[in-house]
């Protein structure tokens, strides 16, 4: 394989997934680059740990009260198989913000998110049917309390502005008539699961889950207006009309190229600002169209463009892919423990709390992810994991480095392969010389012994430590 | 079985009436009912409650109340029995030993994490006491049982992993019956096996599945005096009951209603209280990828979430703990 390959390959599992490891980067090497994009967009069984192990061995995961259900996930993220399906939920869950704080009982958001993995990659008119029944969104965005005759417009709103078309593309009587579709679309027990919800009430025996009912008797039948259109609509009406217009194509496409391809404005901004790569969103919106709004068809051509294998580090790292990819290269999370709740709060001093966005609008990515107090906090995660040598991945990486000519190698190799085992990551001038100038360290090390192969792997330590402390590696 | 009773409530303290992780119960010969309390995420919060059929609160212990002193702190504490000198032992999968209080929670003794007669435990699960004040603990990790004499002595042990007769896949309940046969929940095999007092292979019962005569990840066993094997089908959310020659007898899916303590706090949250009355908190339909014993048991407060345990006390009624619902329900001989 091509040294191009290969940076092809790491730079699609970056995006796709959370990085590889030495091992996956091998594998799926030999399957190539188109191969590995199907195997990707068709996930079969994910091979980590099952439920049943895991809650045995973190009982509190069953549950998944309080900080254990953002866990949870981040722990399936770091030991994956299918890392896309991972990524696609992970995507949908900035799309459609739903924020736990709200919900009383975060498996709830849980249940969302597994709703995202076996949605999240087919029609979007189903995933949008699928999120309208869904009872966190229902719960978040009050739906419990639309009713026939005494609309609240909160999710005909959001569904338009936010989930499906943006600002600009639909007038407010719209925004009316589609609430009105959404009459009758509720959650069981909705005053008493809204009353926990609202005091956060766990009593008397925990949190209770909570599923979608759809009552006729409060769902508004008359006749209704929508985007130009006439009929006795109901919320699934609703969605395949949005569905096929040309805005919710766009709206889609754009979300796709901000997460995957390359950093986009906020989308608050997205009726004001062109896009960055207008070539790019005609591409995927072409896609939308023609495979009848799969998802899964516009991600296969978005991966096999070329503007995407041109996006190289055009993105800057969420916090949870810094976290969770830093996690996965190091191999230390293998069975769940508490130090995947602690991993999750390193997110959140980061600025990204999963289950917890900010608001409905969810994160603003891109520049925003960095300030000076992030910056330190995401230095400092990735340089105490990476460059801890007794995490069984560092250690992998090390042994890797000094596979060959362990007793002939330059301080130039070890920099360039500690560059390539870490990204394949290239670097600005000044950061390399700064690279260049640590490892020459190398000269003065005794050319013999057990000792001068602890000061070379300690002298790596501290390279991963520099590099995964650099601008570039911010990037991804 | 009859549906008797509920007792608990959740509780977001490690002090107090209520619980907070409910694993396991046992009864002194007083007939108060001891509870553990398992709490990893809050360090320190694991302890075992103390309470009596009555809902009666009288007091805990553990949960490193007396930090300079280890003895009182419980990592990963599983399950707890008591001998016939009201001595009551307890697993801990987290230090990997078990640990010792009389009835009043007074530290009396520990073994295992010094290296337990040489051998040590690996992953100590459930325990079981026979009628000669023997132990016998499972191991998790080892994937045995080891039989420890009343002073403390390792006698044997048996087991290995693998899934033929006498083996095991991370096991974890145990019980003996009035012959002192031994039961063990072959967790990861999805089956209970019953051995002689000195570890032969009698029977095996079970596989895996949703049927009758079918577990997901039995957790606890325990055997009546008319020799009804009853099996905590943890992952199938339910309680099977088998004949004593393992049989299909019956399910329980748990009638949960509302506790003493439930009650006094609905009492005085009468918002809460009114709304629940006018709810119907029988699900009545799931999206298919909610479909499961899991969810479902998630959603519906009544049936078994989180069944971990089943222990009988002296007047043989049914004691389920389930953690994620932090109570324990009661059932009667019928």
């Amino acid at each position: 394989m091509s040294s191009e390959d290969k940076l092809m390959i790491s730079h699609l599992l970056r995006r796709a997934g959370f990085g590889t490891t030495l091992e996956e980067l091998e594998r799926y090497l030999s399957l190539g680059y188109e191969n590995t994009v199907e195997e990707l967009l068709n996930p079969k069984s994910p091979e980590n740990m099952s439920n049943d192990v895991i809650f045995r061995l973190f009982p509190e995961y069953h549950a998944s009260i309080g900080p254990d259900a953002p866990a949870n996930w981040a722990y399936k993220m770091v030991t994956t198989q299918c890392p896309l399906q991972e990524k696609i939920a992970l995507f949908w869950h900035g799309v459609f913000a739903t924020a736990c704080d709200k919900l009383n009982y975060p498996l709830v958001g849980l249940n969302q998110v597994e709703m995202f993995r076996q949605s999240g990659f087919g029609e979007f008119d189903d995933l949008l049917v699928e999120l309208s029944k869904d009872p966190a969104m229902i719960i978040f965005l009050d739906n419990q309390t639309n009713h026939k005759g005494a609309i609240n417009e909160n999710y005909g709103r959001e569904i338009l502005e936010l989930f499906s078309m943006g600002v600009g593309n639909y007038s407010e009587d719209d925004i009316k008539e589609c609430a009105r579709a959404f009459t009758g679309w509720t959650i069981a027990n909705a005053d008493y699961m809204a009353l926990m919800s609202q005091k956060d009430s766990i009593w008397p025996y925990s949190r209770i889950s909570w599923h979608f009912e759809y009552r006729e008797d409060d769902h508004d039948d008359g006749v209704k207006t929508f985007l130009g259109e006439t009929g006795r609509f109901n919320g699934d009406d609703i969605v395949e009309i949005i569905c096929r217009q040309d805005a919710t194509a766009r709206f889609v496409a754009r979300h796709l190229y901000n997460f995957f391809v390359a950093d986009e404005v906020p989308v608050p901004q997205w009726n004001i600002t062109p896009p960055k790569d207008p070539e790019a969103i005609d591409e995927l919106v072409n896609a939308y169209i023609q495979s009848d709004h799969d998802i899964r068809s516009v991600l296969r051509v978005l991966f096999n463009s070329e503007f995407f294998k041109h996006a190289q580090f055009a993105k800057i790292k969420s916090p949870i892919e810094l976290v969770i990819g830093t996690l996965r290269s190091t191999g230390e999370c293998r069975t769940p423990s508490i130090d995947m709740v602690r991993a999750v709060e390193e997110a959140n001093y980061m600025g990204q709390s999963i289950m917890y966005p900010p608001s409905v609008e969810g994160w603003h990515t891109g520049e925003e992810w960095i300030t000076s107090g992030s910056l330190v906090n995401r230095v400092n995660f990735a340089s105490d994991h990476l460059g801890n040598l007794d995490n069984p991945g560092v250690e992998n990486i090390v042994n890797h480095i000094l596979a060959e000519n362990q007793h002939s190698i330059t301080a130039g190799q070890i920099v360039d392969r500690c560059l390539e085992v870490l990204g394949p990551l290239g670097v600005s001038e000044d950061t390399k010389n700064s690279l260049l100038e640590v490892a020459s360290k190398l000269d003065v090390i005794e050319s013999n012994g057990h000792s001068r192969q602890q000061k070379i792997k300690k002298l790596i330590q501290e390279l991963i430590r520099m590099i995964v402390s650099s601008r570039e590696y911010q990037f991804v | 079985m009859k549906y008797l009773k509920t007792i608990g409530i959740k509780s977001n303290q490690p002090v107090g009436r209520g619980f907070l992780f409910p694993y396991d119960v046992s009864f002194a010969s007083d007939g108060k009912i001891f509870a553990i309390n398992r709490s990893r995420v809050k360090q320190g919060w694991s302890s075992i409650h103390i309470l009596t059929f009555d809902e009666e609160w009288i007091g805990d212990f553990g949960r490193g109340q007396l930090i300079s002193d280890d003895d009182y702190h419980f990592e990963l504490p599983v399950a707890i029995a008591f001998d016939s000198k009201d001595l009551l032992y307890l697993t801990d999968e987290g230090s990997n030993e078990i640990k010792i209080f009389d009835a009043e929670g007074k530290f009396v003794d520990r073994w295992g994490s010094d290296g337990f007669d040489g051998a040590g435990f690996d992953g100590p699960s459930g325990i079981a006491i026979d009628t000669e004040d023997c132990l016998y603990v499972v191991e998790r990790n080892n994937n045995r049982v080891h039989k420890i004499s009343p002073d403390g002595r390792s006698m044997f042990k048996w087991g290995e992993f693998g899934t033929s007769e006498g083996q095991f896949n991370m096991p974890w309940g145990i019980s003996l019956d009035s012959d002192n046969n031994v039961f063990v929940a072959d967790w990861r095999n999805d089956r209970i096996q019953k051995f002689t007092s000195d570890g032969e292979f009698i029977s095996a019962f079970g596989k895996s599945g949703y049927g009758e005569g079918e577990f997901n990840r039995p957790s606890s066993v325990v055997v009546d005096s008319n020799g009804n094997i009853i099996v905590a089908d943890w992952g199938n959310e339910r309680i099977q009951i088998l004949n004593p020659d393992g049989s299909f007898k019956m399910f329980l899916q748990g009638e949960a209603t509302l506790s003493k303590w439930a009650l006094e706090w609905l009492n005085v949250n009468i918002d809460e209280y009114d709304a629940r009355k006018k709810s119907d908190l029988y699900i009545k339909q799931l999206p298919p990828h909610l479909r499961t014993p899991y969810h479902v048991g998630s959603q519906t407060e009544h049936l078994f979430y989180g069944p971990v345990s089943v222990k009988l006390d002296s007047e043989e009624r049914l004691y389920i703990t389930e953690h994620s619902r932090a109570r324990v329900q009661v059932y009667e001989q019928s």
